[in-house]
């Protein structure tokens, strides 16, 4: 057997590794497991940084052609839930379910067929989410802003905010001194939200041109791009001592390039906060010197189905169609809308996903998010360590490839997100999915981006978020590559 | 061979393979021989001529396929600057060189390239080669005392290499300076540097100006307005510039300054995936004869094909071709 540990919590990694051990050891005595199925086993033990997430506290990844009754190779445990002396429990109930016949797994209440989590239905609520962001403020009682850590969006921060306008400021007045300032200067904010952030750069940005008597501030064009209609029409009373140089756009932060194609080379500053790690994404993992797409299945626990039913007056028969529902009209699902979103808050909070690893051999028709090429890929996982579960930041890179052709040849991207910057950082820590609020989060891969960036003329850099110091968050800003 | 009114050609490149690029990273990571590139380059290099035959091109390049980019082609052939060959993560980087001695006369190795040109095709050939000006922005200068020192060092060299060109039938030379664009200021002592270049050079000289197509996106922009009055001091016969992209605005300079030089108009935008319309491309043509006579004009892309999918690449060159053909038709040609 190998044990991976994939944090460094001293003091749960002790007592979790003892336990794990001696468990499985009591279960090769008892004959539960086999010799050759020891052999081949794989633990990892992580420390899930989310409490709220898809997993169970023991979760069971099935092989490639893994079909129920093959047994798991590969066990992940979260060291931080697991309580003392109840792991050895936790896995036997596991391995029962993974390996029993799918009527009997414990009951859970499938969602969906396995496929890639970038497809799976977790994501319709994450679209919810963010639709009815104002029902589930109003429902939780609280702004979608304190779930974050920290309490508020490292976007706000005025210092951060005061350095980027006057690198800005710096950058139109060169342009300015070499006559090749536009007289449209185009920025553009990617997942707006409430406009904060861009009524904040803009008072700045006049505060500056005022007290410099520079005069740039009316050539500015600010387009504040979101896809919620809702989130634009707030952002908008946000911003207005400056809504004359603001355009709101509809746009997919997806494919910023096909909104905008009338911008292309134009834009001289793109931002967004805290919208690459809640685009959609899958995991891969690298083993053996090939990669294994992760693909997962949404379910409910059976007891949570049952305790959710009763909670709304539902037979438990219904609670599939009855979600079906939420995600198409809201919490109107239910007659009674305060039970409508007791229903979907509950069920967001059950939500698990079971996993099931899949051979690239047997996908032909997988693909690899644009600009990544399988070549490329394997060229990034050369030097990768031998066995690694990571994320393809598919939204990610798509979003990111598709905001590239916006920028003027002196412009620059800045992104503020949570990254992993290096492919080792995913074998010391678990970096998604969890879920923040109604959302799903997912720490972006940077290594990955980088790559991407190089490719199409960019270099990349991430600059930790020096204003707040416990901040997990990172800057990526672009530099043209020569 | 009698060229048209508004002949066709490339400004140079044409679109590289992701098979390819991958082979020539392979090569830098030597995982195929020297040997094997090279006939791997003949292959595509007679596919990329029979590409331009068959869009219909009147003049036509070998595509540039043997170059890794347009700089490095040139300073690995260039005796004395010193390359640091770990230096190229992908094909397509730039190697990290510099100049630390004189640079001595000695032959670049076009004229082998163009031989193959020659050979393999009875359309009218062009000869595209890097200019001095923009070579020396990426050569690090550690013995020169100034950048114009450098170039025109460099100039002398090329100089005897396009002499060299001439003796094997060159007719046609094209510089490519996209540089200028960038450092305008430069624009002084580029224009000295290209007259010492194709000094005693008899055959016809085009200049390429463009914005920049690295990676496939401009580097620079503004107005070609930074050119004059200085360019009408270059001893050129014509003059390269893009429109399809930017618009055409700055064709009014031609009007302006009486440029006595032809003008290759761009007329596809190389930096967007669509194919252009034959329609789109006769009204851009159309635009460019209100300000210099059809006689005067040679149709184009706006700079090389290099980072155009092939399909599209060549389906921008059929319609340009047609767009061509309508105008001509139009004026009576």
């Amino acid at each position: 057997m190998i044990l991976h540990l994939n944090h460094t919590r001293r003091d749960s990694a002790a007592a979790s590794t003892a336990e794990v051990v001696s468990s499985v050891l009591a279960l090769l005595e008892e004959k539960r497991l086999m010799p050759a199925q020891f052999a081949r086993l794989q633990m990892y033990l992580d420390w899930l940084q989310y409490k709220q997430n898809f997993r169970e506290p023991v979760t069971v990844t099935l092989p490639p052609g893994g079909r129920a009754g093959a047994f798991p190779t590969e066990i992940r445990v979260d060291s931080r839930r697991v309580a003392p002396g109840t792991f050895r429990d936790s896995l036997r109930r596991a391995i029962c379910s993974a390996t029993a016949a799918e009527k009997d797994s414990a009951g859970r209440l499938y969602l969906e067929e396995f496929k890639s989590f970038r497809e799976s239905i977790a994501w319709q609520f994450n679209r919810l989410y963010w639709q009815r962001l104002k029902d589930w403020e109003a429902a939780s009682g609280k702004p979608y802003e304190q779930a974050l850590p920290g309490g508020k969006s490292d976007g706000h921060n005025p210092d951060a905010i005061a350095e980027s306008v006057a690198e800005f400021w710096t950058l139109l007045k060169d342009l300015e001194s070499r006559n090749q300032l536009p007289p449209e200067v185009f920025l553009l904010e990617i997942g707006v939200g409430m406009g904060t952030r861009a009524r904040m750069w803009l008072d700045s940005f006049s505060a500056i041109d005022r007290e410099r008597g520079t005069n740039l501030y009316p050539r500015l064009r600010f387009l504040l791009g979101d896809y919620s209609m809702s989130t634009l029409e707030r952002s908008r009373s946000t911003v207005k001592e400056h809504l004359e140089l603001c355009s709101s756009i509809a746009l997919d932060a997806l494919d910023p390039i096909k909104t905008l194609s009338f911008l292309r080379h134009k834009i001289l500053y793109v931002h967004s906060t805290n919208t690459y790690d809640n685009l959609p994404d899958e995991e891969v993992v690298w083993r053996g010197n090939r990669i294994y797409w992760v693909w997962a299945r949404a379910y409910l626990p059976g007891e949570d189905a049952a305790r959710i039913a009763a909670l709304c007056d539902l037979p438990v028969s219904d609670v599939i169609k009855t979600i079906h529902r939420l995600l198409d009209v809201g919490p109107d699902c239910l007659s009674d809308r305060a039970k409508g979103m007791l229903f979907w808050m509950e069920i967001w909070k059950a939500l698990r996903t079971e996993e099931r690893l899949m051979d690239t051999m047997d996908l032909p028709d997988v693909s690899y998010p644009a600009g990544l090429s399988p070549t490329q890929m394997e060229d990034i996982l050369q030097d990768a360590p031998g066995d690694l579960r990571f994320h393809l930041s598919t939204g990610a890179l798509e979003s990111f490839r598709n905001t590239l052709p916006l920028l003027h040849p002196r412009g620059y991207l800045q992104v503020q997100d949570i990254f992993v910057t290096d492919l080792h950082e995913y074998a010391m820590g678990f970096h998604g999915p969890g879920k923040l609020d109604g959302s799903i989060v997912n720490w972006v891969n940077g290594a990955l981006l980088r790559e991407v960036a190089e490719r199409s003329g960019y270099n990349i850099h991430f600059v930790p978020f020096k204003y707040r110091p416990e901040s997990k968050t990172s800057i990526l800003y672009t530099t043209q590559r020569e | 061979m009698k060229l048209p009114v508004l002949p066709t050609t490339m400004v140079g490149s044409y679109s590289m393979p992701g098979w390819l690029e991958r082979l020539k990273t392979d090569y830098f990571a030597r995982r195929i021989s020297r040997n094997d590139l090279d006939d791997i380059h003949d292959t595509v290099v007679k596919a990329a001529i029979k590409d331009q035959e068959i869009a219909g091109l009147d003049i036509v390049t070998d595509g540039e396929l043997r170059r890794d980019n347009m700089i490095d082609y040139f300073i690995e052939r260039l005796p004395g600057v010193h390359i640091d060959r770990s230096s190229k993560k992908f094909y397509y980087d730039f190697y990290d060189s510099e100049v630390v001695g004189k640079i001595p006369m000695a032959p670049l190795g076009l004229v082998e390239d163009f031989k193959f040109l020659l050979a393999n095709t009875e359309r009218v050939p062009k000869v595209c080669v890097t200019g001095p000006h923009s070579l020396t922005k990426r050569i690090r200068n550690k013995y020169y005392s100034s950048e114009a020192a450098l170039a025109m060092d460099i100039a002398r060299v090329m100089n005897m290499e396009l002499k060299e060109l001439v003796k094997v039938g060159a007719k046609l030379i094209q510089i490519d300076e996209p540089y200028y664009s960038g450092f305008p200021e430069d624009l002084d002592w580029g224009i000295a540097v290209l007259n010492a270049l194709v000094e005693g050079v008899d055959a016809k000289i085009a200049v390429h100006i463009c914005y920049g197509n690295r990676y496939g996106k401009p580097s620079w922009e503004g107005s070609y307005r930074y050119l004059f009055p200085r360019i009408l001091e270059a001893k050129i016969d014509q003059l390269s510039l893009e429109f399809a992209r930017r618009g055409g605005e700055d064709l009014e300079l031609f009007r302006e300054f009486s440029v006595p030089f032809e003008l290759g108009a761009g007329v596809i935008d190389v930096k967007t995936h669509v194919a252009e319309t034959p329609d789109i491309v006769a009204q851009r043509i159309r635009k460019v004869i209100e300000f210099v006579p059809a006689e005067r004009v040679v149709i184009l892309p706006d700079c090389g094909l290099f980072h155009v999918p092939h399909d599209i690449a060549f389906a921008k060159l059929r319609a340009m071709v047609q767009g061509a053909h309508t105008v001509r038709k139009e004026i009576g040609d």
